[in-house]
């Protein structure tokens, strides 16, 4: 058994009345693929604000490698290792996709050590090409692939990827599950959060699943697809006592 | 064109401007004109770290002006200490002064920061018209002539040291610019005025990056005071810290320039102090204002032909004329 590397507990964040994020506990272990689902407006992305210090959270624990880093800053957690990706894709526009890699690269690099990172980094997700262009000019698909060089520049343990295959066709789908996994057998562990349900099964070994801000459920896809509440949560109360003991191909 | 382009440019330009006023009277109007052109080319150029690299529209600069224009000549007045010297303490109290307003504005972006800055600027003009007794008050101070040159006294017979030692300066605030644009910091200033969250979950300490800007900004700009001071001799309040003076003057030649580029404060001074004497000599005397307002006309019209300055218009003139003979 080998220690977590993240560990929430009991993780809550308000926005005045809302309670966007509701005590929430989960654990990672070093080089999982987790899956965070749930539908529009469960919390997800909060729950990344929270994890890499956009929001302190409101009430509860996180540990990064055992040490607590709850209310610290963005970059104090991004140089403890946990970074992510935006969901509405935050480059630097006006500079070039090189830059915006090398920006990331200087967190544990000098300049010139950072250049020979970013261009290796984006060497591997196939960005070399379009290096020099300026992020403001690319197509959606390709920033996000910028998001993820850049973010992968930095040098995380823990990533968190926020849709980034949302408007990719499937043959570029399947470029960013391998890419992921092989990431992650280098050690990297990973959160991410997808719409496209059978891309998320396919990819990750593990599952979470929000609400309305709590976590209703922990477990493998399988589990996950056959688990009332999640059923509940996606298709509605009465769907879910109609489909109680079947297993529903909506989710697989 | 080749990568000794620019560095073959820069040694010719420094070349010209120390040629220069070898034919000029060394007393006369025109080598005035030009010190005051490269004192605001280096004015521009210190407000451009962090107004062009990180987007922090400070118009506050006129209080680290004032702060080392003052602090060099009262210091000669009351011990005699050299300017250098005391531009030494000034720059210090410059970097204490801009440390003490990043506790209020460090977190103020657009507008509120442009509005908090403008108020600390203002707050020192206020105190240094107050404070009499320090400051001599809204009379003005002098600093104390001497008629033998010297130069760690900062004080000569003609303006051409003067010149010189604001060339000097030029060219060493122009080498930091240049240094911190392509260093990491520059990485680090670009990422804050582009997205500055997206920067901060990425690793950049954002609140280090614009406190190391905006001291080294300072700093620079406290020293320009008190050569400032040593060229004229005499100065007051409203000058030294005043909005339009110094504050406004500043990032207007930076941003008609070109904000974040190093040529940009060079091509803003080059056009803005020239047009402004020539404004003053022709109009100033029909019609009181009209000077004012024909500087002010002009300005418009170029930030209306193009809203990113000169450098960006000289390009653009440059792809025109290029793109005919084909791409790139």
């Amino acid at each position: 058994m080998t220690a977590p590397i993240l560990q929430v507990q009991n993780l809550t964040r308000r926005f005045g009345g809302l309670v966007a994020v509701n005590d929430v506990s989960f654990e990672l272990d070093p080089g999982e693929i987790v899956g965070l689902i749930g539908p529009n407006g469960a919390g997800k992305t909060t729950l990344f604000n929270v994890l890499t210090g956009i929001y302190p959270p409101s009430a509860g624990q996180i540990l990064l490698r055992g040490a607590p880093s709850g209310g610290l800053k963005p970059h104090k957690i991004a140089a403890r290792g946990m970074t992510k990706t935006f969901q509405n894709v935050a480059l630097f526009m006006e500079s070039s996709v090189l830059d915006n890699v090398v920006t990331g690269g200087l967190l544990k690099n000098t300049l010139p050590e950072a250049r020979k990172k970013a261009r290796a980094i984006l060497e591997r997700v196939g960005l070399a090409s379009i290096a020099d262009k300026k992020a403001g000019d690319l197509s959606f698909p390709e920033r996000a692939r910028v998001e993820v060089a850049r973010a992968l520049c930095t040098e995380p343990d823990i990533l968190l990827l926020d849709e980034v295959m949302a408007a990719l066709t499937p043959a570029e789908m399947e470029d960013v599950i391998t890419l992921v996994r092989s990431l992650r057998d280098e050690g990297i562990t990973f959160v991410v959060v997808e719409h496209h349900m059978k891309a998320v099964m396919k990819l990750c070994e593990r599952l979470l699943v929000l609400n309305f801000g709590e976590l209703i459920a922990d477990g493998t896809p399988t589990d996950i697809a056959q688990n009332d509440r999640v059923i509940e949560a996606y298709l509605g109360s009465s769907f879910a006592k109609k489909r109680q003991h079947q297993a529903p191909e909506v989710l697989a | 064109m080749t990568r000794f382009f620019y560095p073959s440019l820069a040694v010719v330009a420094v070349t010209v401007m120390s040629l220069l006023p070898l034919t000029l009277d060394p007393q006369g109007y025109e080598i005035r004109i030009l010190c005051i052109a490269m004192l605001f080319a280096a004015l521009g150029q210190a407000w451009n770290i962090v107004g062009g690299l990180a987007n922090q529209i400070s118009l506050g600069h006129a209080a680290y002006f004032g702060i080392g224009a003052y602090t060099s000549t009262i210091l000669l007045r009351l011990f005699s200490l050299s300017p250098w010297l005391g531009g030494i303490l000034g720059m210090v109290l410059a970097v204490l002064f801009a440390l003490l307003l990043s506790v209020p504005t460090v977190r103020l972006k657009g507008h509120y920061f442009a509005l908090a800055t403008l108020g600390a600027g203002e707050a020192m003009r206020v105190i240094a018209n107050s404070w009499a007794s320090v400051t001599g008050g809204p009379v003005g101070i002098s600093v104390p002539y001497s008629r033998e040159s010297s130069l760690w006294m900062m004080q000569f017979p003609t303006v051409l040291p003067n010149y010189y030692l604001f060339l000097i300066a030029l060219v060493i605030i122009c080498l930091v610019f240049w240094k911190i644009q392509t260093g990491a910091l520059g990485f680090r200033l670009r990422a804050i005025k582009e997205n500055e969250q997206a920067a901060e979950v990425i690793g950049v300490d954002t609140y280090r990056a614009k406190l190391i800007a905006s001291t080294v900004s300072a700093a620079i700009t406290a020293f320009m005071g008190t050569l400032y001071a040593q060229f004229q001799f005499f100065f007051d309040p409203d000058t030294v810290f005043g909005v339009a003076t110094i504050s406004v003057k500043m990032a207007l030649i930076a941003i008609l320039g070109g904000v974040g580029t190093l040529l940009g404060p060079l091509l803003g001074a080059a056009f803005i102090i020239p047009m402004e004497e020539f404004a003053n000599s022709y109009f100033g005397a029909s019609v009181a204002g009209l000077s004012q307002f024909a500087y002010g006309v002009i300005l418009v019209v170029i930030i209306l032909i193009n809203p990113r300055g000169l450098v960006a218009l000289i390009g653009q003139i440059k792809n025109r004329i290029f793109s005919k003979g084909g791409s790139q």
